[in-house]
């Protein structure tokens, strides 16, 4: 609809030149950079450095935690969104607001949140979790989970509520409802919001560096790995897991917009 | 079959039920007739038990439902835009109320039958959101009636349709409901669809029952003035009765600037009393003809203008205005002007009069 609208326009005005220029200039900007960055290294190059036993390990470790994280936050984060999207209730704002908070804030700041209350003397002192995978876990779920939560609300309160009430009206309990009408037609939302949780976990850094610290082998995640690599001078190994990143988050989106338009469509 | 009683529900600050009472009979299509926010949806939604009311009970078939969660009511409900589940086939919408019943019958004759009964059979495998309106909502009156409800509710449902579709659907649902003698209650804004469809027509104002009654009543002989002005009687007036004639079987009611001849109805003298007049009832004439009419009332014309298919003549006639409808074709063969000097004639039978 739009893009017919828009070629009715014609494209020679001063202004159109103009935002032609400047989009051209940013877009030269973002390639020349990523560019910068595939041609950072060889294919041989990179295959050697992806072997290497410690690059190995913190792909794996980057993996099982991500995918823990996305399980977490599915567990928790649905009925999350359901009671916020369905439910009026005192005090909303403020839960609302706190979901909110570890998006705004900085990585580093729910890290040391988090080492404070696991930490020493800290109120969940007695589980254990700094420097270790379970330390990890909680600090990319802290910091990613609410990306879950705010996609599948909104599709939770985008569906229609007369649908919702002749579901009911034809003898459904709101369980029965929420299984076979809510979770179906929020679909492309959670699977959105799956998507964005899982890249944002496993590109998270700050939080899980100050919980987990940065232990070959033990909690060193990829991005993390990255930094330790470039700071101790081994470039490629840097550049060989930030490609892998950066192919993946690729990926990540393509299959994101495709939900995105999918989910358009049916409106 | 379903009784209300004295419900009354508000929304914040604003009260949209005060003391509702209604009284559906099974088997019949009840109308529930209203202009927007006077409270006709509220009142479904708590039949369905959708939202709960303030205070007041409801009764289906004698027993009290107040308590009993919308899903376990047995209560069908039909909405203006349909609401048809977009994730799932016309087979797997209309399947949706039995399997969410867990009923362990053989679910496909019924939806066949249900499909046959609304006139859309092979449609099963088709994509709701791919059909026109008038198939989606035949789709969901489908849905409604396979789960065998104890009463269905309507809310508009033809308002989103072209006038055609509307027409065409209005009659097939009506000759349903009377085939199924399926206990009905329809909302709607729409007069003709209130008179064409409804055994009975409840007519809410403010969150009150007005009046009740066969669309018969409530057309021709509406007990209460708001009612009277709703369904579009143009022409009420104040007037007191004068003299009863029983053996003409008359009375003469006299008004602020005319005197009426309306049929006899059982009152004393001296009743105040509104009296009125349907505009399409009265005959408009430039010259005095001789007519039964005992009514003639002589005006000027102050406009005309169209109304719907026929012509609206206002008329002065003194302190008051009356309307006239007449046909366009007369209004040109009279030469029907502004200013015109103009005699109006209706029957006595014509004479409504309110109490």
């Amino acid at each position: 609809m739009f893009e017919q609208r828009f070629h009715l326009i014609h494209h020679n005005s001063f202004f159109h030149i103009l935002i032609s220029l400047i989009a051209g200039i940013y877009f030269v900007f973002l390639g020349t950079i990523i560019a910068c960055l595939l041609t950072a290294t060889s294919l041989n190059e990179f295959i050697n450095n992806i072997k290497s036993p410690e690059i190995l390990s913190s792909i794996i470790i980057s993996l099982e935690t991500s995918i823990a994280v996305v399980i977490l936050a599915l567990i928790f984060g649905i009925p999350v969104a359901y009671l916020l999207a369905t439910r009026r209730f005192k005090g909303k704002i403020i839960l609302d607001t706190l979901i909110d908070l570890p998006i705004i804030s900085p990585p580093l700041v729910c890290g040391l949140a988090i080492l404070i209350a696991f930490g020493g003397q800290g109120l969940y002192s007695q589980f254990d979790v700094i420097f270790t995978i379970k330390g990890i876990i909680i600090a990319q779920l802290f910091v990613a989970s609410p990306f879950l939560i705010r996609s599948a609300r909104i599709a939770f309160e985008s569906i229609d509520q007369d649908i919702l009430t002749a579901a009911r009206t034809l003898g459904a309990s709101e369980f029965y409802t929420f299984r076979n009408v809510s979770l179906p037609l929020a679909r492309n939302g959670i699977i959105s919001g799956i998507i964005m949780t899982w890249a944002r976990a496993l590109g998270e850094f700050g939080a899980t560096a100050m919980v987990a610290g940065c232990i070959p082998y033990k909690t060193e995640t990829m991005t993390i790995g990255i930094y330790m690599h470039a700071l101790s001078g081994n470039l490629d190994a840097s550049v060989a897991l930030s490609l892998l990143l950066i192919v993946s988050a690729f990926a990540t989106l393509i299959v994101f917009k495709y939900f995105g338009r999918y989910n358009d469509s049916i409106k | 079959m379903i009784q209300l009683n004295d419900i009354c529900k508000s929304f914040k600050e604003k009260e949209v039920l005060r003391s509702l009472n209604l009284n559906v009979k099974k088997g019949e299509m009840f109308v529930l007739l209203g202009s927007s926010g006077c409270g006709k949806t509220t009142t479904l939604s708590i039949i369905a038990g959708l939202i709960r009311e303030d205070k007041g009970d409801i009764y289906v078939d004698g027993s009290r439902i107040n308590d009993i969660p919308p899903h376990k009511r047995g209560i069908g409900f039909v909405f203006q835009n349909y609401a048809l589940f977009p994730h799932l086939n016309i087979y797997e919408n209309i399947e949706f109320g039995l399997k969410a019943r867990h009923k362990q019958r053989n679910n496909r004759n019924e939806v066949k039958r249900a499909l046959e009964l609304v006139g859309l059979d092979g449609f099963d495998n088709k994509n709701p959101m791919k059909l026109s309106g008038g198939e989606q909502q035949r789709v969901a009156l489908a849905r409604a009636l396979v789960t065998e409800p104890e009463c269905i509710l309507m809310d508009e449902p033809l308002s989103n349709l072209d006038a055609m579709v509307r027409e065409r659907l209005r009659h097939e649902m009506k000759q349903l409901q009377k085939d199924v003698g399926l206990t009905t209650i329809y909302v709607t804004h729409d007069q003709v669809e209130a008179m064409m469809l409804g055994d009975r027509i409840a007519v809410l104002n403010n969150g009150q029952n007005e009046e009740v009654g066969t669309p018969e009543k409530i057309f021709y002989k509406p007990q209460r003035e708001f009612v009277a002005r709703f369904i579009g009687m143009k022409n009420i007036f104040n007037g007191k009765i004068t003299t009863l004639d029983e053996e003409g079987g008359v009375m003469q009611i006299s008004t602020e600037n005319f005197e009426l001849t309306a049929v006899l109805i059982p009152s004393t003298e001296g009743t105040h009393v509104k009296a009125c007049v349907r505009p399409e009832e009265i005959i408009l004439m430039k010259s005095d003809q001789k007519t039964s009419a005992r009514n003639e009332i002589a005006g000027r014309i102050i406009t005309i203008f169209p109304n719907g298919p026929l012509m609206r003549v206002l008329v002065d006639v003194g302190e008051d205005e009356i309307s006239v409808d007449i046909t366009r074709l007369a209004t040109r063969d009279l030469g029907l002007k502004k200013g015109d000097k103009v005699i109006l004639k209706f029957k006595a039978t014509s004479v409504h009069v309110i109490m």
